[in-house]
């Protein structure tokens, strides 16, 4: 077992690094989108350099910094005079203030160690102007962190109620309404049912807020808001969790240790709560820590439609097109695949318990 | 023949054969042979649910190609006049819905409209033209209102000081003559006075005078100054009305409804202020401020005659010439011109004209010895487009005044036609990835299992972010987005199926007569895997479109005004999702730009995959009901 979960960790080590990296990489390769506002660009590439990614030129020679001035104002000019990729040229009278990118190798050994040393993920450039990216994670993080839990809470007692109902009523009424439910819900997409559940509790009845509401409003609103992204969330998870524990619990309900179970005398209810429903549950549990991170990725459009402050909308802001925010870009994928990530490697050690043939380390 | 246990004896007289003189042919079968395809279709076709959703799934994409293609109506073409047309359904309308009335709500009224008789006005704008609002269902209602607008009328006007112990006057916009001889007096309606403040009310003494206080206030009520008690000069004096308001700090306030300036040479009082004017009053001394409180505003709601009004008549301020003759010679003798007595500068023409009337012609501008004229005109919409009276858009109209019916078919291709083409790239992929995978098995195996693991493992977000920060949103993103990690599916479930053929003897057999990999491959072992390839192939084209959907409904995918081609195929920009984000901005006033789409990809997805599940119970029947 040791040996299993140290693989397992290690291995989900090795991709949230490579994944990480060549995000960073890529992202740092493609043309950049600093502050726009002059003061705030000072600021901003003042940090690029002491936190490495950039060095200080000075260019000096006044026939250079008559070219480059010529080159800047119309890039027609001088044509075989190319100017640096995603530097900053500032223009001091007699010379020219370059901010050069370091290559790119450096660019990553910075990132890195400023992330270990300072877990310093760089400055937001447009969402939020030179706001820490961390900072400005850390104020989103809870609204998605406490919206995906509290469908998390809510869909697994309704979708294990539901299969097992469908399960013990199997090839009844109950079972076939259960059914089609599930086939329709399975088959919505998330912003559909999201759109359908804001216009008619929301516009329609009045009963829920259409919105979520800002921060700073207080009483029962704060709560009703959770409701209607809970549920458009947690449809789609409600039907697949009702749909896997239905066929888990029947394939047990059919076996022969149940009918052991019950010809030692035990009723059927007996016999269902404690050994069909236990060995049914057993197969289920990775799988319901692993649809956290759907969940999590499904957020982002729910987040969206409600206008929910999360992580999710300020990607989709921080992807706003020409206005991107590379480095909140990079602090939001690496929120989502640090969570993926380990959700995974929680399946994989769950799976580990379950399983005794991989806990004792056979292959497969 | 000798038995080889020689314990057992066995007496060989017993023993007779069978047909030692008949000659073994093979036998007909008295059934038809059934192919796997085959007993897959007969499966197929035992579940009714699932047969009925296919027959339903098929339909909508031929529906996808027929609307579109044999239309009238536009679906492409910008055509302002016909943007947000409610739905209307032929038959349905008489029940009282769908009928292409549209409900208007929270309309500001127009009070110089407002009808003695019934007392409710119309907004009179441009927007909601009066002529086809229909007057039985207007409604009036009143919302409060703290503007500072003149639509808001009424309530009292709150006079406060930014600063503690501050002095702020007030004057009122107006200023008048007036006689001391005819006693003019100044009234007020003063709705509450913090303790502890003062209100002084003050008239300019003669022509040239300065102002003088008439009267002090210091609780609520109603007062009447008369200013000859005030004033020292006698005699003509022109004044405005200056209100000097005192507080001890900035929480207090005065508040006051009504200001009126009154002398009995006239009934009309002189100023009479009321809500809005008094809130406008300057500050000419301190630095206080006032606040509106209690007025409303009048609104109106009502049903609106949509289609009427789009295809009714409208004006036109500057029409060519040029286009005008055309039309007057494609009409002919309908348009003959009926002099207009009401108008001497214009002209009427005949009832089935597109124009109904030239207001003005406009004089002519020579340009290269050629003269260019414009009119002022009034046009039927209706005629001039050639629509027939009784147009019917089932789905309404778009903002573009595109037809939302048919634009939902073509977006539903365009997302079948991405999800198809995108699926088939996952799908060549995952089969040779998996088929390799599967076949080598060993260290190959091990080392696409690992990388496809970790290409697995990318959150669809970074490849997302990746793929904008290079490309940017469109078609292109799309298709990585839907690729990068959409063939690994399918690549397992053919490496599941070529791990469980390829030790079956058959395999053996023909690789020991000398088969090469690749008949082995695609001889032996793909097809006996084929089915259940099918399946997840089938069931992965929702999948995408569901990615698809999303990804454009986010603003990541296409858009409109795209063109693209993929082969031969030609895709527009619109898909659902664009058309769910565009009804997302509209969603309060007009939900039905979201329902019919909405609706429309709910039941392909849901078809969809229970034809996917229809198919993989055929194929595959021991998977039944497992889902």
């Amino acid at each position: 077992m040791l040996r299993y979960t140290l693989i397992r960790t290690v291995w989900v080590f090795i991709i949230l690094v490579t994944v990480l990296s060549i995000n960073f990489i890529l992202l740092k390769n493609a043309p950049e989108f600093p502050p726009t506002d002059q003061d705030q660009a000072d600021i901003y590439y003042a940090r690029q350099v002491a936190d490495g990614y950039m060095t200080i030129e000075l260019e000096r020679d006044p026939e250079m910094v008559q070219m480059l001035r010529e080159k800047i104002r119309n890039p027609n000019n001088h044509p075989d005079l190319v100017l640096i990729r995603n530097a900053r040229y500032v223009d001091e009278g007699t010379q020219f203030r370059i901010f050069t990118p370091v290559p790119l190798i450096n660019q990553y050994f910075a990132w890195v160690r400023n992330i270990v040393l300072d877990w310093n993920w760089g400055v937001s450039t447009r969402v939020q102007v030179n706001v820490p990216v961390y900072d400005v994670l850390l104020s989103r993080i809870p609204v998605t962190v406490r919206l995906n839990l509290v469908a998390l809470f809510f869909y697994i007692p309704v979708g294990f109620f539901l299969g097992i109902l469908a399960a013990l009523r199997k090839d009844t009424v109950t079972d076939n309404v259960i059914s089609v439910a599930v086939m329709i819900l399975i088959s919505l997409p998330s912003f559909v049912t999201m759109t359908f559940l804001v216009l008619i509790f929301g516009y329609g009845l009045g009963w829920l807020p259409a919105q979520f509401p800002p921060a700073d409003v207080t009483g029962a609103i704060r709560y009703t808001a959770y409701v209607l992204p809970v549920l458009g969330l947690s449809f789609g998870a409600v039907a697949s969790l009702t749909r896997v524990s239905r066929s888990e619990l029947t394939e047990v309900l059919t076996s022969e240790f149940l009918l052991l179970a019950r010809t030692k005398g035990l009723s059927r209810t007996q016999a269902v709560l404690r050994h069909a429903m236990r060995n049914s549950m057993v197969p289920l549990v990775p799988g319901i820590i692993g649809s956290f991170v759907g969940l999590l990725s499904g957020s982002v459009i729910i987040e969206v439609i409600y206008s929910i402050p999360g992580t999710g909308r300020i990607f989709i802001r921080a992807m706003t097109q020409n206005n991107y925010d590379f480095n909140l870009i990079l602090g939001i994928t690496a929120f989502y695949t640090i969570i993926s990530l380990f959700a995974i490697l929680l399946v994989d050690l769950s799976y580990g318990l379950v399983d005794p043939r991989i806990r004792i380390g056979a292959k497969r | 023949m000798e038995f080889s246990d020689p314990k057992l004896k066995r007496d060989k007289a017993k023993f007779t054969f069978v047909q030692r003189d008949e000659k073994i042919y093979d036998k007909k079968f008295e059934t038809k042979p059934v192919g796997y395809f085959k007993d897959a279709m007969i499966r197929f076709g035992k579940n009714r649910t699932n047969v009925i959703a296919t027959g339903i799934l098929f339909t909508l994409i031929v529906m996808s190609i027929i609307f579109p293609t044999f239309t009238t109506k536009n679906y492409e073409a910008l055509e302002t006049r016909m943007a947000f047309l409610p739905p209307r359904v032929p038959i349905v309308e008489n029940l009282g819905f769908l009928n292409g009335i549209q409900q208007v709500q929270s309309q500001q009224i127009d009070r110089s409209s407002i009808d003695p008789v019934t007392g409710l006005g119309v907004p009179n704008s441009v927007r909601y033209p009066t002529a086809h609002i229909l007057m039985d269902t207007l409604e009036n209602y009143d919302l409060p209102c703290s503007e500072k607008i003149e639509t808001c009328i009424g309530g009292s006007v709150r006079l406060q000081n930014r600063t503690d112990n501050g002095v702020t006057v007030f004057q009122s916009l107006q200023s008048v003559f007036s006689d001391t001889s005819a006693n003019p007096s100044i009234s007020l309606n003063v709705k509450e006075v913090s303790p502890g403040t003062t209100l002084e009310v003050l008239a300019k003494d003669g022509l040239t005078g300065g102002y003088v206080v008439v009267g002090t206030i210091s609780e609520a009520g109603e007062y009447t100054f008369n200013l000859n008690e005030a004033f020292e000069s006698t005699g003509l004096f022109s004044t405005a009305v200056q209100l000097r308001y005192s507080s001890t700090n900035t929480i207090e306030y005065a508040e006051i409804t009504e200001i009126t300036l009154q002398d009995n040479r006239s009934d009309t009082p002189l100023i009479n202020d009321l809500g809005y004017n008094l809130s406008m009053y300057p500050i000419v001394e301190g630095n206080g401020r006032s606040t509106r409180f209690d007025a409303t505003i009048t609104m109106s709601r009502f049903s609106y005659d949509a289609y009427g009004s789009a295809l009714g008549d409208y004006t036109i301020s500057t029409f060519s010439q040029v286009e005008y003759n055309d039309l007057m010679l494609a009409h002919g003798e309908a348009c003959e011109r009926i002099p207009n007595p009401a108008n001497p500068t214009g002209w009427l023409h005949g009832e089935d004209c597109p124009v109904r009337e030239v207001l003005r012609e406009t004089s002519a501008v020579v340009v290269d010895g050629v003269e260019f004229r414009s009119y002022s005109l009034v046009m039927n919409y209706g005629l001039y487009r050639g629509y027939e009276d009784d147009i019917f858009f089932l789905a309404g109209t778009t903002d573009a005044g595109r037809d939302l019916f048919n634009l939902t078919w073509v977006a539903l291709r365009t997302s079948l036609l991405i999800g198809v083409a995108a699926a088939v790239v996952n799908i060549t992929i995952g089969i040779i990835y998996g088929a390799i995978s599967g076949y080598y098995g060993g260290k190959v195996d091990i080392l696409m299992e690992r990388f496809s693991e970790v290409i697995a493992r990318i959150p669809f977000l970074v490849v997302l972010a990746i793929s904008v920060a290079y490309i940017g949103p469109g078609i292109t993103t799309l298709f990585i987005v839907l690729i990068v990690s959409g063939w690994i599916g399918i690549a397992s479930v053919t490496r599941t199926q070529f791990y469980r053929f390829k030790g079956r003897e058959y395999v053996l057999a023909s690789r020991t007569l000398g088969a090469k990999d690749t008949r082995l491959i695609f001889r032996h072992i793909l097809p006996n895997g084929i089915g259940t390839i099918i399946t997840a192939s089938i069931l992965s084209i929702p999948l995408v479109i569901f990615t698809e959907s999303t990804l454009s409904y986010l603003g990541f995918g296409i858009g409109h005004g795209q063109q693209f081609n993929i082969g031969p195929i030609n895709f527009s920009g619109v898909s659902i999702g664009v058309l769910l984000a565009d009804g997302r901005t509209e969603i309060v006033d007009k939900p039905y730009l979201t329902i019919f789409p909405a609706i429309i990809i709910s039941i392909l997805m849901i078809t969809f995959n229970m034809f996917g599940n229809a198919l993989r119970d055929a194929f595959n029947p021991t998977l039944r009901g497992s889902n």
